[in-house]
Formats: structure tokens, C-alpha cells, sequence
């Protein structure tokens, strides 16, 4: 009963939350197959959900050309920036990234790398453009919660087996 | 658990031999020396042999085969002060017995009707058999026998109560004598009770709310052990039971003692053990339901003529896990889940205790000292109590490493409560009180409440006067609240924010007994209620329902005009009862969420709609209705049915999430005593709850994603004996909820989305009680 008095009564400021699983931050990194300047595309929001609106970048591509893209995660709201990659790595059989660009956009997606399953995780994957036009991409990132997480090969992007930890919709232009 | 009944059955049996060949019978009749009114529940304890009865319905009882010589007869009763008379008998012998009515009048027991009409207008109760059949279930689905009372639910583990189509902070629970503070606030959680403290659970409205605060706009919920032993001797009771369906298990036990040589000291000490599995729904099992749960009380007692003091700690503590198949990413993802018939195969069919991420970890302590003391005809109670509340919530993270909880709150409060009880004086009685409050809330882990300190303070005054066939009772109670709140934001900038909120309460009661058979009630209660922290100041995404929370610092407390109305009747053979309240609570700037469709919140895991708590004027009215008819000794037929209709006036549309209409009926057929057999009894019941066909209209914004499910037909059925060895009586019941299997979805269930209810569950109990009176 003491210590909660004395707990009570003090008057202190607030620890920092330790907020977790928070991604803030979606960075894509294009480097053309054959030399090229490397692009870099992003959805950001540093506070976090609520607060200041996300930015969010539209993805431009050369036409007719292959890139080598790599997916990064950030959590800006810790210092310093934490990776949020790494974790999902470690868990790549619980994790799926889907890339599904529309009819029309002429982006291609493929050759996502695996987890240790040999079943798609796409940290990685290649892109393949056609002819110059204007489009969307959405990209995915699916979780397992189910023990064992049973994640397959065939698992759509809306298996009731996994939930949405990412859904970021870009904008997309071939010029 | 057959092994430890057998020894427990030996050890009391052994005991309890009397071996003297004596046959005079000893009768008696217990009255209340004030009212005339026959005490049912009387305890008498034959000293010199230890012989223990209870009186029956007419407060007689009846010991058998004793020898001549002289007695001490110990007499105690709930309401009354006890009594020890001495007799000496050689023949048959008759003895009438009144009881003194106890010095305890306001500050303890609410105010009721002395008639012998049980007063169910503004006070509801379970106890005794009832109570008995909810031995093992949670302290919400034990308070939803009550009619009028319906639960809020999350899945079969996570259940609170409503009342009248109230609930979280718009109810008060005191917790013996204690108002509880944890994390009332969210839908998914539940009160830190343990149920088998309770020797009652009472639901009052009216004027005796106003001593525990001026917010009580649903009402209150006492729960209320029995008082400590007031005879010299010890007592002990085991209760067990058992569910089939998620092979539940409960163990309670309750030691007491009154000591000899120092009468004045008496203790008991008591603990529950609960643990679940994962539960099944009549198609199929799901995982990660099951439950934990470890409580544990003491209470140690002085008790003096002038002064009486008690000190009692409790600790509760449970975990709970919730179905994983609920886990919901984002809008997409419920949109699917709520699309399928049922979850996908790798969220179900998995039979085990063990608890995965998402579960919640709740513990809660209470520590509190409560003094009495007698000066004349005065009475003065000094109430401390503190509280500590923790809540940890571990939700699906990525790294299976983690084991941090991501949603951390504790809340510590302190209160101190201090009353006056004049005495009786031309027909009035009174009570004067103040109170005051101290509460430290922090969070670790993810936003979703700031940090605060509340301070508030109260003071109410209640007077009631009573003559012939007239009851009137009024109190005034006002209360201020300071709020000082404290968010770190991530770039380490605080935002701090402060609130002061006053109060004011009032009701006014009246009761006329217009015979034996009538009884008539009428209530007008105004009560005011200052918002929450998480309806000013949340602000984050409700995984659950998969949208993104938004309190508003503008609002204002929201004030309730509540009229109610009761009728009483009860022939006098006592083979017809009937009641009826009507109800009609006006609410001016009822704080709810209204979802905002045209500002959805753009987060990485996708666009949550967003939904803002604000304020309306609300009209929640219906009436609870219960009639009972035994057309023989045997047989008794209970019919209860409750309606409401809860209304948003400000756009003449209803309110959501509301419980629908349900009637109840239930046939209890009661067997002869025979042999070492008695309170024999089976009972079967017929629930209908009624689809709610009553919700907002999608125009005012969409307020849900899934229309309210069917209307569902439940069967139960209810079964107990108690058996005698010497003088222990066992008590032994089944119980079997859906009876048939029935698959079925509550509007009040969140997990009706994703899953059917449970299916059928059949529970055993076993009550072993054990006293022993010093000679």
C-alpha cells in the first residue's frame, strides 16, 4: 500500500513508449539489368499511423527495360531508423510479399526470391516494363499467425490463412 | 478429482459420527423481531453436538434424535444480528425465536422492501441456487441470468456485462464495497472479478447508487461476499467443476475461522483456480481460446460492540487467449474473413491449454481497510482502498522471439471514503458521505490512451423515510474530476492536455405497499458522467474492427434523466408472482463513435475508416417482464422476457450495438427429499433471442460490416441434489448449455464475423462445505 502511495503521488514525465510493429516506411530500390542509374521509390510515413499524412512516390521506369528490385522496411519512429527487413527475414516462413500490377500498367513482376520452403517471400524480385504507359502496382505483405504458419505456394493474396501487415498501392508510369 | 471428493468425504464423515441413541425432536420458528417477517436462510447450530440446520422457506427447522439436556442454540441470519438462547429439553419441544434486527441499516444493505414480496423494481439479485449454477462461469455470464442484464462479448473467454443496453464506464462495480477501477474502457475487457468471492451479485438503480458515484448511469453492480463468521468455530467449502466442451476445470476453496479465546478476530482466506482449453463450436474447434485463471483473497476481521475494522486484499489474475483466425490486418482483411462461412482449417481443430499470441494478461490487486465505529446512535465508516491494474496485451508480432507485450497499461488508484449514518428519528434514516479518488494511468507499447492523473473528489447526502405502506428515499450527490494527461509523441514532444469535469447526481424513490401482494415503485434518477480518457483522447487503429479510433477533446459529460417504474405482485400462497419494470433513460449528449466514410486514414497497411467518438441525445427505453407460476408444490414455471429499444434522437435513427429482445422460459420440477437426498431439483430452459432488427440506417455512414445475425433458440438444461453424510451436505449439479448443439452467432459478440458461439457444454459441480462450532 506504501509503494502505491508513493507511485501514486510522483508527478514524473512519461517514459518513451516502446512502441512495436510499427512500419513506417516502404522503400523500393530498382537497379536496371545492363547499367543505369539506380532509382529509388518510397512510401513514407514518419509518425507513424494517424497523425501527418503519408507521402508516397510514383514509381518511374524506363520502358522496355528489366530491374533488379529490392524491398526495404523501415520504423522511423525509433532512433536510430530500425530495419524492419531483417525481422521479416528471420520469419520468411511466416511472410509473403505479393507485387500485383494492373492490366495496362506493362510492369511484369517475377523471380521473387524464397524462404527456406522454397515458397515465394519477395524481399527481392525483378521487374520487367513494355511499351510507355501509366499504371498502378499494389504491393502485399501477408502475415501467418497460424502454428505452424502452413504457408504454400499456391496462397492468394487473400488466403484466409494470413493477414495484411502492407498494403501500399503505387502509381506507375513507363516514359 | 474422484480421488480428492472420497478423501474429503472420509475426512468429514469421520467427524461427524453421533453415536447416542436419543430420540426428542426440537422444532422452531424464526421471525424477524422488527418486521414479522419469517427469516428463510436462518443458520442454527446446535452447540453441544455441533448440529447445524438452515431454516425453510417459512423459517422453521427441525432437529431430530437428540437427547435430553441442555442446549445452546446459536441463531445467525444475514440481516440480523445473531443470537444464542439455552434451553433444556426432555421431551419434544417447540421453541419461537425472534431476531434483533442488525445495528447495520444504510451503509451496508441496500434498502429493500421488508414486505415478504421480493423487491426486484430497482434491485436485482442473484444468489443462492442461481448463483450456485453459475459456479465456474465468468462474472458476466453469472450476471446475465438477471433479467434486463446481457453480455458484450469477445469470444467465448472475453465477457462483460450490460445493463438495459449500458455498459463499460456507464456501469460502476463495487467490488466488496470497493469501486473497481482497471481498464473498464474497452469493449474487450473484462471486469477483474473472481465470481466466487460473491455470496451475492446485486444490480441496483436509483438512490443507493449515488454512494458510490454520480456516473452510474446504467447502474450498479455490487458484489458482496458473506460476512465474516460471527460464531466461535471454523468452516471450510471446496467447490469444483468441470466443462466438457473446452475441458474447463475449476478448483475454489474458502477457509474461515472465528477464534475462541479472542472472538473478536475472525479471518478468511480464499482462492480459485480456473483453466480452459480451446473451445468448440458445434462444426468445428478453435484454436487459441482457451483461459487461465489464479485469484486469491483474504480478509481478517475485528470486530468489537463500539468499533469494527476489516482489512482485505485480493489479488485476480488471468490469461486469456483470443482466436487467432480473428487477426485482422486491415478493411480488406475483414471484408474476407467476414465473406467466408468459417475460418480457414489452419486456425481450427487443435485441442490443447496452450495459449499463443493474441492473448491478454490482466492482473489486478486490491488492498482494502474498512472501519467502523459506533458513537450513541452514530455510525461513522472510514473506507481505504488500493488499487493496481495491469494490462498486457500481446498481439501477432513478426519475430516469434518477442515476447513483449505491445499494449501495456497500468493503472494505479487510491480512494478513501468517509460516511456518517445518523440515527432513525421520526421515521427518517440518512447517510452523509465524501469520497475522494487519486488514479496514475501509463502505457508502454503502442498509443492508444495517454498517461494521466486523475484526482476527483464527491460528496452525496441521502435521506429515507418509511411509515405503514410508504417508502421515500432522495439523495443528492456531486462530484469534480481533474484530468491532467501526458502523451509522448515520437519525436519526444509531450502533449499534454488538462480537463476538469463536475458532476451532479440526484434520485428520487418511492415505494407503496399497497397490501401483502402489491408493491408498487417509482423511480427519477439524473445522473451525470464525465467523459473517459479513451473518449477524448484515443487515437489509433481497433484491430478487432479494423478501424482507426479517434476521441475528441471538446466533449462534455453526458447527463441521464432516468425514470423507471415497477409493479409487484405475489398471491398469498405464494404460487403466483409477477413483476414488471418499465424503464426510459434519457441520455443528453451520449457519447458514442460515429464512423466518418468520407475521412478514411491512410496508414502502410492500407486506408482504416475512421470513426470518432461524439455526442447525441439518446433514448434508450423497454421494460424487463418476469412472471412465475407453481401450479403445484413441485412444479414452478418462470417466464422472463426483456425488450428494448435504444434510439439516437438528434437523427431520429437507432443505436448500434444494442441487445435484442429475448424471452426466457423455464420448467423447474423439484423432487421429494428422500433419505439423505434434498434440494433435488431438474430445470429445463428455453431461450429465444430475437434477431436485432434495430440498427442504424447506412445513410447516417456505415456502421458495420455484417447485418446482425439470425435470431437463435437455445435449450438448457439444470440439475442438483444435495446429499447428506452426517451432518455435511454435498451439494452435486449438471448443468448442460445447448442442449441441442445449436449453431448460432450474437449481435453482441464480436467474434461473430469470424465464428459460430460454442456448442454444447456440459458442466459438473460439486460443493462440499464444512463447519464446526466450538464448544
Amino acid at each position: 500500500m506504501a509503494c502505491l502511495l508513493i507511485t501514486s503521488c510522483k508527478k514524473d514525465k512519461p517514459e518513451e513508449p516502446n512502441e512495436e510493429e510499427v512500419i513506417t516506411t516502404m522503400k523500393l530500390t530498382f537497379v536496371p539489368v545492363g547499367g543505369g542509374a539506380t532509382l529509388t521509390y518510397q512510401f513514407d510515413d514518419p509518425d507513424g499511423p494517424g497523425g501527418a499524412a503519408p507521402t508516397q512516390n510514383e514509381i518511374v521506369l524506363a520502358p522496355s527495360k528489366t530491374y533488379n528490385v529490392t524491398l526495404q522496411l523501415l520504423d522511423k519512429t525509433k532512433t536510430p531508423v530500425a530495419d524492419v527487413t531483417v525481422e521479416v527475414q528471420s520469419e520468411a516462413t511466416a511472410h509473403r510479399f505479393y507485387y500485383e500490377p494492373t492490366a495496362g500498367s506493362n510492369i511484369t513482376v517475377s523471380g521473387l526470391d524464397n524462404d527456406g520452403n522454397a515458397v515465394p517471400l519477395g524481399i527481392t524480385s525483378t521487374w520487367a516494363t513494355g511499351a510507355v504507359a501509366t499504371g498502378k502496382i499494389k504491393v502485399t505483405l501477408r502475415h501467418y499467425p497460424g502454428t505452424p504458419p502452413n504457408k504454400a505456394i499456391s496462397d492468394l493474396v487473400n488466403s484466409s490463412k494470413s493477414s495484411t501487415d502492407i498494403e501500399v498501392e503505387f502509381n506507375t508510369k513507363i516514359q | 478429482m474422484k480421488l480428492i471428493i472420497a478423501i474429503l468425504f472420509a475426512l468429514f464423515i469421520s467427524g461427524t459420527a453421533i453415536s447416542q441413541k436419543c430420540s426428542i425432536s426440537l422444532t422452531g420458528h424464526v421471525e424477524d423481531a422488527d418486521t414479522k417477517d419469517k427469516l428463510a436462510g436462518a443458520v442454527i447450530i446446535l452447540k453441544e453436538t455441533g448440529m447445524q440446520l438452515v431454516t425453510d422457506e417459512k423459517g422453521d427447522f427441525i432437529f431430530k434424535n437428540l437427547c435430553s439436556g441442555e442446549y445452546n442454540l446459536l441463531i445467525s441470519h444475514i440481516s440480523c444480528d445473531s443470537v444464542i438462547q439455552k434451553i433444556s429439553i426432555s421431551k419434544n419441544y417447540h421453541i419461537d425465536i425472534f431476531m434483533p434486527h442488525a445495528r447495520r441499516t444504510l451503509g451496508d444493505v441496500i434498502v429493500e422492501a421488508k414486505a415478504g414480496i421480493a423487491n426486484t423494481g430497482f434491485k436485482k439479485e442473484l444468489s443462492g441456487k442461481d448463483l450456485e449454477e453459475t459456479k465456474g462461469l465468468s462474472l458476466a455470464e453469472a450476471l446475465s441470468k438477471i433479467n434486463g442484464v446481457t453480455m458484450l462479448q469477445t469470444g467465448s473467454t472475453i465477457s462483460k456485462p450490460v445493463i438495459h443496453g449500458l455498459h463499460s464506464s456507464r456501469i460502476l462495480t463495487i467490488n466488496n464495497g470497493v469501486r473497481q477501477e482497471g481498464q473498464q474502457w474497452g469493449n474487450e475487457h473484462a471486469p477483474e472479478i473472481d465470481p466466487f468471492i460473491a455470496d451475492k451479485l446485486i444490480v441496483i438503480k436509483g438512490v443507493d447508487e449515488l454512494k458510490y458515484g454520480s456516473d452510474a448511469i446504467a447502474g450498479v453492480i455490487l458484489v458482496e461476499p458473506k460476512p465474516l463468521r460471527n460464531i466461535p468455530g471454523y468452516s471450510a467449502e471446496f467447490n469444483t467443476a468441470y466443462f466438457t466442451n473446452n475441458r474447463q476445470y475449476v478448483v475454489s476453496a474458502v477457509w474461515e475461522q472465528q477464534l475462541k479465546k479472542l472472538p473478536a478476530f475472525r479471518y478468511r482466506i480464499q482462492g480459485t483456480f480456473k483453466k480452459g482449453a480451446n473451445a468448440a463450436t458445434p462444426g468445428y474447434r478453435l484454436n487459441n481460446t482457451g483461459s487461465e485463471e489464479k485469484n486469491f483473497s483474504i480478509t481478517a476481521g475485528w470486530k468489537k460492540e463500539k468499533f469494527n475494522t476489516e482489512l482485505f486484499y485480493s489479488q485476480f489474475a488471468t490469461k486469456v487467449a483470443i482466436f487467432n483466425g480473428s487477426h485482422i490486418g486491415n478493411l480488406t482483411d475483414l471484408q474476407n474473413a467476414i465473406a467466408s462461412s468459417k475460418p480457414d482449417d489452419v486456425f481450427l481443430g487443435e485441442m490443447t491449454y496452450k495459449i499463443r499470441r493474441p492473448f491478454q494478461e490482466v492482473t489486478h490487486h486490491l488492498v482494502k481497510s474498512k472501519s467502523t465505529l459506533y458513537k450513541g446512535e452514530h455510525k461513522f465508516n472510514v473506507l481505504v482502498a488500493g488499487q493496481f491494474n495491469h494490462r498486457k496485451e500481446f498481439d501477432v508480432v513478426r519475430s516469434s522471439s518477442n515476447t513483449r507485450p505491445q499494449l501495456d497499461l497500468s493503472i494505479y488508484t487510491l480512494s478513501e471514503d468517509i460516511s456518517w449514518e445518523h440515527p432513525k428519528r421520526n421515521n427518517f434514516n440518512g447517510v452523509a458521505g465524501i469520497s475522494m479518488m487519486q488514479q496514475d494511468n501509463r502505457y508502454g507499447g503502442r498509443y492508444f490512451i495517454p498517461n494521466y492523473f486523475a484526482w476527483s473528489f464527491g460528496g452525496y447526502f441521502i435521506e429515507k423515510w418509511s411509515k405503514h405502506k410508504w417508502e421515500l428515499q432522495a439523495g443528492i450527490r456531486y462530484d469534480n474530476k481533474a484530468i491532467h494527461t501526458t502523451r509522448l509523441k515520437f519525436n519526444s514532444d509531450t502533449i499534454n492536455y488538462d480537463f476538469n469535469f463536475s458532476t451532479l447526481a440526484s434520485s428520487f424513490n418511492t415505494i407503496y405497499k399497497a397490501s401483502d401482494k402489491w408493491r408498487l415503485n417509482f423511480n427519477i434518477s439524473l445522473a451525470s458522467r464525465a467523459p473517459y480518457v479513451n473518449e477524448l483522447l484515443s487515437d489509433g487503429i481497433h484491430h478487432g474492427t479494423a478501424t482507426y479510433e479517434k476521441g475528441d477533446i471538446t466533449l462534455k459529460p453526458e447527463k441521464s434523466v432516468n425514470i423507471s417504474a415497477g409493479i409487484n405482485f405475489q398471491n398469498a400462497p405464494k404460487t403466483f408472482h409477477f413483476d414488471l419494470l418499465l424503464y426510459s433513460n434519457s441520455i443528453r449528449d451520449f457519447i458514442y463513435q460515429q464512423p466518418k466514410p468520407d475521412n478514411p486514414v491512410l496508414t502502410i497497411a492500407g486506408a482504416f475508416p475512421l470513426i470518432e467518438f461524439q455526442q447525441t441525445d439518446a433514448l434508450l427505453s423497454g421494460f424487463d417482464a418476469s412472471a412465475s407460476v407453481k401450479p403445484t408444490s413441485k412444479l414452478e414455471w418462470e417466464s422472463k422476457l426483456s425488450v428494448l429499444y435504444a434510439r439516437n434522437t438528434s437523427i431520429k435513427d437507432w443505436l448500434i450495438l444494442m441487445p435484442s429482445n429475448r424471452l426466457s422460459n423455464e420448467i423447474t420440477y423439484s423432487f421429494k427429499d428422500a433419505r439423505k437426498f434434498s434440494d433435488n431439483y431438474v430445470s429445463v430452459e428455453f431461450l429465444n433471442v430475437m434477431r436485432q432488427n434495430n440498427i442504424p440506417d447506412e445513410r447516417n455512414g456505415k456502421q458495420d460490416y455484417k447485418a446482425p445475425p439470425a435470431a437463435y433458440h437455445l435449450l438448457n438444461f439444470n440439475a442438483a441434489s444435495a446429499i447428506s453424510f452426517g451432518k455435511t451436505k454435498i451439494s452435486i449439479g449438471i448443468g448442460i448449455r445447448n442442449v441441442l448443439n445449436t449453431a448460432y452467432r450474437d449481435y453482441l459478440n464480436t467474434m461473430r464475423y469470424f465464428t459460430d458461439e460454442m456448442g454444447r457444454n456440459i458442466s459438473i459441480r460439486v460443493k462440499v462445505p464444512f463447519n464446526y462450532v466450538y464448544h
